[in-house]
């Protein structure tokens, strides 16, 4: 008796598992009648949501036989995890954006996403949109385009000029030592201001590597690349300056490395890292900050002996990437929408006037349909012209544990004057090459 | 029992049985296995590795941070709420009227998002927060909280302290209610008043509310993981880097889901035992003083 209460008990709990696993939603999106249907997840945030879902509806009025179903990525505990989940547990769309590079590396690495350039009208889309050049930097080991940038912010660093004029200076230093001539005057005239206010230089987080060491090495290093595949192919001289600068500065007491609140913006720093995504904060909580009066955006400063006007810097970029998991249709129907979309700027100023994220196109700052936009938001130009100096994050499956270890033995330790920059560098080399065996 | 009535039992316990089976019993099983190969979450292909991710957990740096910066929350955390909550509870108890009314109202940082606290003690002390500036103006003090390997912990538990002090303390009013008046009463006559009455009568009637709040206090520190997120990363150094922000960033952020899941199950394991300890020690320390 007791033996057959607990069969049954099992063969219930057999079946609803059963039925619960039958509950997913099947995969294939064709119908018999012809019709495409595929799932859009757009980034979790209402402006990027709204273009693609305005977007969706004005493709589905052309095509009747597409049925677009746009909904934001789930985001917890991040959008990335959100998406490691949906394809263990078969639920990927067709399309997503969101897609950072090194992302892409580990979606290709375990064959979760499919290679763009494979596409009926690839070229014809990278044609329309003008996008030649950003592409070139975006081209993976394997010589596959995994993810179609959408928008490219190339990372500037903001200088407060109020503050600096005080100190004799009409224009951003551009060079090492001209930076930390700036700083020595800054520390006799304000010793309580610091050159720039960043936590994250003594924190091993990996992303954070993006806006410091990145912006400063590809500066230095004019974008060689860091990793390519399984090989580490940075340049040595340029990382070993990049680090000695930073210890310069951690050593002449311009950094501050604690938490603190809107520094650049009360002046208590004359230097920041800056994405356009910061203007709209400051529209709304320090308007006040005016380009040309109290602040200028510069390039990342270069070492001495380089020259200031070829120098490149990190691009804060994500893009599109189509599923494997998806049928075949419906990734071409999924390719279908985003080379229509692509194929009148007037959508890219739309996403760009929603959003304020620059578009990832070649001629962002000479296309004469975005004039306008540029005269209405000047601060956005230096973005624009720089998006082919600007180099995307690296595309390795490793990126997370080769950033970590950019902090944890190189930055971190060199900033808190635990090791000098040449055995940094040579520490942090030591380690990525061991993951990239 | 007769055969409808038993029928009529597991009925009503199905729900409940059906509900632990799909999202513990298979996800445990699951997981349990899963430990054992080098899956990433996405790759169709993985293979099974034995017991490799459990040995090289036990060599890694950040899991033995984990288990160590887990006691030390614990060893932290465990004395300043449950002497926090129970001062808060005798406070509320003897409070003439409106007790309800101030009960919840030291519930409701429960209730709060571990973010948005985590972000308002951010603010707090930051370097340039005006607590920080009049430190700084007023002796000279310029103290890197969040910096330092021991006030960065000693924060996170003072805040899940704050947090968790008002629910626990309704453990203890309910203790401390359901004490009967004569008991007071008799022990007065016997001239147990002030301390003597509170150590003598109230904490041993008090025994098992302050057994289930030690315990389930003791529980919580294996499974920290928003305040250290959003405040310190798991930094300075490790010093405040949990379990779940181990698990966290190896199966989702460097996508080592297999290895991530062995760190879960060793989690459980210590987390499992240390509990067994802890009510052990509790136990021993209740029957010595005569409080079981």
């Amino acid at each position: 008796m007791k033996n057959n209460s607990w069969m049954r008990l099992l063969i219930v709990m057999l079946a609803v598992a059963m039925i619960a696993s039958a509950c997913q939603k099947p995969g294939e999106g064709s119908s018999e009648d012809g019709k495409v249907e595929f799932e859009f997840w757009s980034a979790p945030n209402p402006t990027q949501q709204a273009f693609w879902s305005d977007m969706a509806k004005a493709y589905m009025k052309e095509n009747e036989n597409v049925k677009i179903k746009v909904t934001p990525m789930p985001e917890s505990p991040s959008s990335e995890a959100g998406i490691q989940s949906a394809i263990a547990a078969g639920n990927a769309p067709a399309i997503s954006e969101n897609i950072s590079r090194g992302f892409a590396a580990q979606l290709s690495a375990s064959s979760a996403i499919v290679p763009l350039e494979e596409f009926d009208g690839y070229d014809e889309l990278i044609k329309n949109r003008e996008m030649t050049e950003t592409m070139s930097t975006w081209k993976f080991a394997d010589d596959h385009q995994y993810v179609l940038p959408i928008y490219s912010n190339a990372m500037l660093f903001g200088w407060r000029m109020d503050i600096l004029k005080e100190l004799g200076y009409d224009e951003p230093p551009k060079t090492y030592s001209e930076v930390l001539e700036m700083g020595e005057k800054l520390k006799e005239k304000h010793p309580d201001k610091f050159l720039w206010a960043r936590a994250d230089l003594v924190k091993p987080t990996w992303w954070a590597r993006w806006f410091d060491f990145f912006m400063m090495y590809n500066a230095a290093s004019k974008g060689n690349n860091f990793v390519e595949g399984e090989k580490f192919i940075a340049d040595d001289k340029a990382g070993v300056e990049t680090l000695g600068f930073m210890k310069n500065l951690s050593e002449k007491d311009l950094l501050l490395t604690r938490e603190a609140t809107d520094p650049f913006e009360t002046g208590q720093a004359v230097m920041m890292d800056i994405g356009p995504w910061t203007f709209p904060y400051w529209a709304d909580k320090f308007p006040e900050m005016k380009q040309g009066e109290t602040y200028e955006l510069s390039m990342p400063p270069v070492p001495d002996g380089v020259d200031p006007e070829n120098a490149k810097t990190f691009a804060d970029t994500k893009g599109l990437s189509i599923y494997a998991s998806a049928s075949k249709e419906q990734q071409q129907a999924a390719f279908d929408f985003v080379k229509w979309v692509y194929s009148d700027a007037e959508n890219d100023l739309t996403w760009f006037e929603k959003t304020n994220l620059p578009p990832a196109r070649d001629d962002l700052s000479t296309n004469e349909t975005f004039e306008q936009y540029f005269e209405e938001n000047p601060q956005l130009v230096k973005y624009a012209e720089n998006i082919p100096n600007a180099v995307p994050p690296i595309d390795s499956e490793n990126t997370v544990e080769i950033q970590e270890a950019i902090g944890k033995d190189a930055v971190n330790p060199v900033i808190k004057g635990q090791k000098e920059p040449k055995k940094a560098w040579d520490d942090m080399k030591k380690s990525i090459d061991g993951m990239l065996k | 029992m007769n055969k409808s009535n038993a029928r009529l039992g597991w009925l009503f316990a199905s729900p409940y049985l059906i509900y632990s089976a799909i999202f513990f019993l298979f996800p445990l099983i699951w997981a349990t296995y899963l430990a054992f190969t080098n899956w990433n979450l996405i790759a169709p292909d993985y293979e099974f590795v034995g017991i490799q991710n459990f040995i090289e957990a036990f060599f890694s740096e950040s899991v033995r941070a984990a288990f160590f910066v887990t006691y030390k929350f614990l060893f932290m955390f465990v004395p300043i709420v449950v002497i926090g909550s129970l001062f808060l509870a005798m406070i509320i108890h003897a409070l003439p009227r409106f007790k309800g009314l101030y009960s919840v109202a030291f519930f409701l940082p429960y209730l709060a998002s571990g973010v948005a606290s985590a972000i308002v003690v951010n603010g707090i002390l930051s370097y340039n927060s005006p607590f920080n500036i009049w430190l700084r103006g007023t002796f000279g003090l310029d103290i890197n909280w969040l910096g330092s390997p021991i006030l960065a912990p000693l924060i996170i538990a003072l805040m899940m302290a704050w947090k968790f002090a008002g629910y626990y303390a309704l453990l203890f009013v309910a203790g401390l209610e359901s004490i009967p008046k004569d008991v007071y009463e008799a022990a007065a006559i016997d001239g147990a008043v002030g301390f003597k009455r509170f150590w003598s009568v109230t904490l041993p009637m008090l025994y098992p509310s302050f057994y289930t709040v030690t315990i389930l206090a003791v529980g919580l520190m294996f499974g920290i993981f928003t305040e250290p997120y959003v405040l310190t990363g798991g930094g300075p150094e490790y010093a405040t880097h949990t379990w779940q922000l181990e698990i966290y960033q190896q199966a989702f952020a460097k996508m080592n889901a297999g290895y991530g899941t062995s760190i879960a199950v060793i989690n459980s394991v210590v987390t499992f035992a240390s509990i067994f300890v802890f009510r052990k020690i509790l136990e021993k320390w209740g029957a010595r003083h005569g409080w079981e």
